[in-house]
């Protein structure tokens, strides 16, 4: 058990000390990224060359970057993310704004997409003669060839131009609807491999031969073992969600984390994208630790 | 099956009741409010974006803004000054002394009438807390600002300045005991039509309607929420009937018209298409005037400008539009650019002695489509052409550093034609754009332009000094085209106005109301 | 996240290792797409780049069998040239991310645990991140060309490769017959050339075909945010980013590209499911 927890701490020690280094990289490029967003202020407006000094001196940004890294952690550390240079908006309003359409997106689509993942190869499995393993390879076949953006774009003018069927800003039907297809296609055939395999293990044949019925096969013996690869490529899948996320986000206009991240991007927003690339790698590794503790729960071959 | 036969007068009456608050109701004949003086509807609206809650300290962006805060005088739709906040004014002859009358019973948002003390506050406060704005200029000639009484404000200049009353246009007037005042206003109390509601930064803006505005009869829309984001296309919103007003591109003019349920209107000043060369520091053979005549002479105007905006387009060499006062029409015929000339482009590279399949040319621009036609018709010469298509920033960054040899770009409406001129000024702020122009003479005369009382002596000086310009090839304008601004049939009263403004004196926001059907 | 886990995100799934046709069908297509890119715009007796502004979406006749983009370009010439620059593009990134992944990574692991966990420690940061944020910020920094996209892509990619490349180090380094081979004798450099690195290499070639269409389709998203390739240039991306817009009006404009990469895709993922039955049949998850 202590052992356990030792793998767990260490874990967890080494995703802290990755933060960390996430952190001050993404400081130190985006200082080396030309231009910032005085400059942004500058362009638009008519600041001359005195009032542009003036306002950076303001908003801190010439002094080193090592005293703004400084300046930074300190903050940070004390919960203060800092104002938007933009907005002039505490940066933490701006991410807690944002945060429950990314989440709401990135929840709903992993929710379609093990749904779909699991329930198309299960069924595949049930009635091999019907259109469901057809099924399973069409998917699969969607979410290697088909490049989300171009789906998207695809979906936008056939479902809120063409037919009018859907507002074109702030909709999250169509992107959960391509993420999840997308995602489903990415577990659907290995499992629907998974679990034909499995179904010709000697108990299952047992369990047939005694007469239970398919279904319950599936459900109760099939799949508990097909667990651990869910969870591995469920895991994987998430991570890959968030990014697929953020093409979703600005293409659809939905206010989410991904918008956010890219207009910042855009603006030299340092405050604002230091702190949105945080919250992204924050999750994800809280993805990837969780379903790595999971796996190692589920299957014992993968315990040290 | 059978239960919906049965439904509860209860349930009716909830149901309707849903289905109001839903706006579905309205969609009913003969319902509606339509009473007399009676707002109706939120009026969706896309334009431009907003980038702080603070209007003094706008850093460019300024179409929502004027909703919510007003200010002493409006350009009207002809592009001349008229009154608004202050109901007139008298200039001393020397040009340097403006007393202005301010109306009377015109209350903040927080029911407070204004005063004249409350122009002088925000007057002061723009020269001392802001840095940076149009206003910048004229605030450094400021000698004095009182309000000798209730409805007199008095603001002396330390010379004249001609461009004071328009630049005027956008000191916008905020009560002082506004959140925020001493630094950043988070919540500014304005005498607008709407009030400031809810901003949620590149997403929305929603501002209820202000009951009591000196204006009687408007606003007549209940409320009017901006959409902030930033989308290239909005005609698909639009059509979709997700906005009722949206600035459109060219490209979708078409489209556009086609729809029934759409109709279109343009803004009365234009966006005005260019392109620069390095004037800072000019890159050889880029220096040499035969080359810059040679590169221009292999530009298609005509064809660029119907690209760029079709028929609303045209093609002229001035930086005012085709009409305004400050255009003249000699200038405009003595244009030897208005066709391309392949022939003569390739004659003055030879007389200049330049082998352009070994001369880089680099060209900076904006990501848009339009620099690409630049780009070919430089490739077309035979120049090794390197495009840098940057974002805002940095091509703003890299037009700084003076290491490129031509920027196509394009600039949008402005208040007054002096704050076109300003960008070719040797102190003009933001000039990268127009290739960083040092040129003490031509200062010198936007400077006698600024300061001329008499409109005719003024128009000289400025003719004067573009003179200069079109002879030393600093920036050449391919043409104008006013921007498109689409609204659904179902909008009433709405028209766009001479800047990106959207609540003006003779129109905007204010008198734009819902039909019965959007 | 387990290497293998990674890999059968996309090997395997067609089940092409196992037909022959699914393979030749592969085969076919990348060898179609390696003709058009090096035979280029020859191909196609237009200039890709010449415009013709007022013959702008116009569709496809007989002198321009795809139609012509919004500039008056004729796209099957931009097609054949983007073939090329989408397939260099994304062969270098992917080449740039074997050396920078797996070269680092494997130095890595051979120096130790402080190497590695500092080497390893890196990717694991740049895996955190999502590529496109990633190459988004990457492209802000380095600027906008091919170069410095070649250099985010394999950036945003290295990090597979090192997983891959250590997953089959550590495999092949426990197996018996490297012990075995130690046992009689055999110089460790040997074992390392005879044994070990033959078969990493089948590892890492699995792995650049799944990362070269990704590479391809990540440059297609950077394009269209306006990063990416320079604006005239005719990468696949570029082309569905001008043409996005006028996909109503032109529809030709946009299938062109969009057909062209999901074809191209495709044909990797055929491929790249019977490579990895011959050059990796040891993996762990035997997918």
């Amino acid at each position: 058990m202590s052992a356990r927890l030792a793998d767990v701490g260490l874990a967890l020690l080494r995703q802290a000390l990755l933060l960390a280094a996430i952190t001050v990289a993404v400081f130190a490029l985006m200082r080396v990224v030309p231009g910032d967003v005085v400059d942004a202020m500058a362009m638009e407006g008519s600041l001359d060359e005195e009032a542009v000094a003036a306002l950076r001196a303001d908003l801190g940004l010439d002094a080193g970057v090592l005293a703004q890294l400084r300046i930074w952690v300190v903050r940070a550390l004390g919960g203060d993310l800092g104002l938007s240079l933009r907005f002039d908006r505490p940066v933490a309003e701006l991410i807690l704004a944002a945060l429950p359409t990314t989440l709401a997106l990135g929840t709903l689509a992993l929710a379609v997409g093990l749904a779909l993942g699991i329930a198309l190869p299960a069924a595949a499995v049930l009635w091999p003669r019907s259109p469901f393993p057809v099924l399973v390879e069409a998917v699969n076949l969607w979410s290697i060839a088909l490049p989300t953006f171009c789906v998207g774009l695809a979906g936008i003018l056939v479902f809120s131009v063409w037919l009018g069927w859907l507002p074109v800003i702030g909709q999250m039907l169509l992107p959960v609807l391509i993420l999840g297809i997308d995602n489903a296609g990415q577990i659907a055939k290995p499992l629907h491999e998974d679990l034909k395999e499995a179904a010709t293990a000697a108990h299952i044949r047992t369990a047939r031969a005694k007469g239970l019925s398919p279904a319950r096969i599936v459900l109760r013996h099939l799949l508990p073992n097909a667990m651990t690869t869910v969870v591995a490529l469920g895991g994987m899948m998430l991570a890959a969600l968030i990014g697929g996320a953020l093409t979703m986000e600005v293409l659809f206009g939905l206010p989410g984390l991904g918008t956010l991240a890219y207009q910042a991007v855009s603006g030299r927003d340092y405050p604002v994208i230091q702190a949105v690339v945080m919250v992204f790698a924050a999750g994800v590794v809280a993805v990837n630790l969780l379903a790595d503790q999971l796996q190692r729960a589920l299957d014992p071959r993968l315990r040290r | 099956m059978s239960s919906t036969f049965h439904a509860s007068r209860r349930g009716l009456i909830g149901g309707a009741a849903a289905m109001a608050g839903l706006g579905l109701l309205d969609h009913l004949p003969g319902s509606g409010a339509h009473a007399q003086g009676a707002r109706s509807g939120t009026v969706k609206i896309a334009v431009l974006g907003l980038d702080t809650a603070d209007p003094h300290r706008h850093t460019g962006s300024i179409a929502v803004q004027q909703v919510y805060v007003e200010t002493l005088t409006s350009i009207a739709d002809d592009g001349t000054v008229k009154p608004f906040l202050a109901t007139s004014w008298e200039v001393s002859p020397d040009g340097r002394r403006y007393a202005f009358t301010i109306r009377e019973g015109v209350r903040f948002h927080n029911g407070r009438l204004m005063t004249a003390e409350d122009v002088r506050a925000n007057a002061v406060r723009v020269r001392d807390q802001v840095r940076g704005g149009w206003l910048s200029a004229p605030m450094k000639l400021v000698e004095s600002l009182e309000a000798p009484d209730a409805r007199t404000f008095v603001m002396t200049m330390k010379e004249p300045y001609g461009p004071l009353l328009n630049l005027l246009s956008e000191l916008w007037i905020v009560a002082p005991e506004s959140d925020g005042w001493a630094q950043t206003i988070r919540t500014p109390i304005g005498t607008g039509p709407f009030r400031f509601g809810r901003w949620t930064p590149n997403v929305s803006f929603h501002a209820p309607a202000f009951e009591q505005y000196w204006q009687a009869g408007l606003p007549r829309a209940e409320a009017v929420e901006f959409s902030l984001r930033d989308d290239s296309d909005l005609s698909l919103p639009l059509r979709a009937g997700d906005l009722h007003i949206a600035r459109i591109g060219y490209d979708k003019l078409a489209s556009v018209k086609a729809d029934p349920n759409l109709e279109v209107q343009f803004m009365k000043d234009t966006t005005w298409w260019f392109w620069s060369f390095n004037n800072r520091s000019p890159r050889k053979p880029f220096d040499d005037l035969r080359v810059r005549r040679a590169v221009s002479h292999m530009l298609d105007k005509p064809a660029f400008m119907r690209f760029v905006a079709g028929d609303a387009g045209v093609v002229t060499n001035q930086m005012a539009a085709p009409g305004q006062f400050f255009w003249d029409q000699a200038m405009h015929e003595a244009d030897v650019h208005a066709r391309p000339n392949e022939a003569r482009a390739r004659a003055l590279l030879a007389e200049a002695g330049v082998d352009p399949a070994r001369t880089p040319c680099r060209i900076v621009s904006w990501q848009s489509t339009y620099p690409e036609i630049a780009v070919q018709a430089e490739r077309q010469l035979g120049f090794q052409v390197e495009h840098l298509a940057l974002d805002d920033i940095g091509a703003q960054r890299r037009l700084g550093q003076y290491d490129w040899d031509l920027a196509p770009f394009a600039s949008g409406p402005r208040a007054d034609i002096f704050l076109r001129f300003i960008r070719l000024m040797s102190d003009g702020p933001n000039v990268g754009l127009w290739g960083g122009t040092r040129d003490a003479e031509f200062d010198a005369l936007v400077k006698q332009a600024v300061a001329a009382v008499d409109l005719a002596e003024r128009r000289r000086f400025y003719l004067a000094a573009w003179q200069r310009a079109l002879d030393n090839y600093y920036t050449v304008v391919i043409g104008h085209a006013p921007e498109p601004i689409a609204n659904r049939r179902a909008v009433t009263g709405y028209s766009p106005g001479f800047t990106w403004g959207q609540h003006r004196v003779d129109g905007g926001l204010a008198h734009a109301a819902l039909g019965a059907r959007s | 996240m387990s290497a293998s886990a990674a890999g059968s995100l996309a090997a395997g799934r067609l089940g092409a290792g196992r037909s022959s046709a699914g393979f030749a069908a592969g085969v076919t297509i990348l060898a179609v797409a390696v003709l058009v890119a090096v035979l280029g715009p020859s191909l196609v007796p237009h200039d890709p780049l010449a415009q013709a502004l007022a013959a702008g979406n116009a569709p496809p006749d007989a002198a321009h069998w795809l139609g012509r983009d919004h500039l008056g370009r004729d796209i099957a010439a931009r097609l054949a040239a983007g073939t090329r620059i989408s397939l260099l593009v994304a062969l270098g990134a992917t080449l740039l991310s074997v050396i920078l992944g797996a070269g680092l990574g494997l130095v890595a692991e051979a120096n130790g645990r402080w190497a590695s966990f500092v080497v390893f420690g890196a990717f694991d940061m740049v895996r955190a991140l999502p590529s496109i944020l990633l190459a988004l910020t990457l492209m802000v920094a380095l600027g906008v060309g091919t170069a410095p996209l070649v250099l985010a892509l394999g950036i945003a990619f290295a990090p597979h490769m090192a997983m891959v490349a250590r997953a089959a180090w550590r495999r092949e380094t426990a197996s018996g017959y490297v012990a075995a081979a130690r046992v009689m004798g055999a110089a460790p450099l040997a074992t390392l050339g005879r044994h070990i690195l033959p078969n990493i290499a089948g590892a890492l070639v699995t792995q650049a075909a799944i990362v070269v269409p990704r590479a391809i389709t990540t440059e297609s998203v950077l394009s269209f945010f306006g990063l990416g390739v320079a604006p005239d240039t005719p990468s696949w991306g570029r082309m569905i980013a001008g043409a996005a817009r006028f996909a109503e009006a032109a529809p030709h404009a946009v299938l062109a590209p969009v057909a062209a990469l999901c074809v191209v895709t495709l044909g990797f993922a055929l491929v790249g499911d019977r490579l990895r039955l011959a050059l990796d049949p040891l993996r762990e998850h035997g997918r």
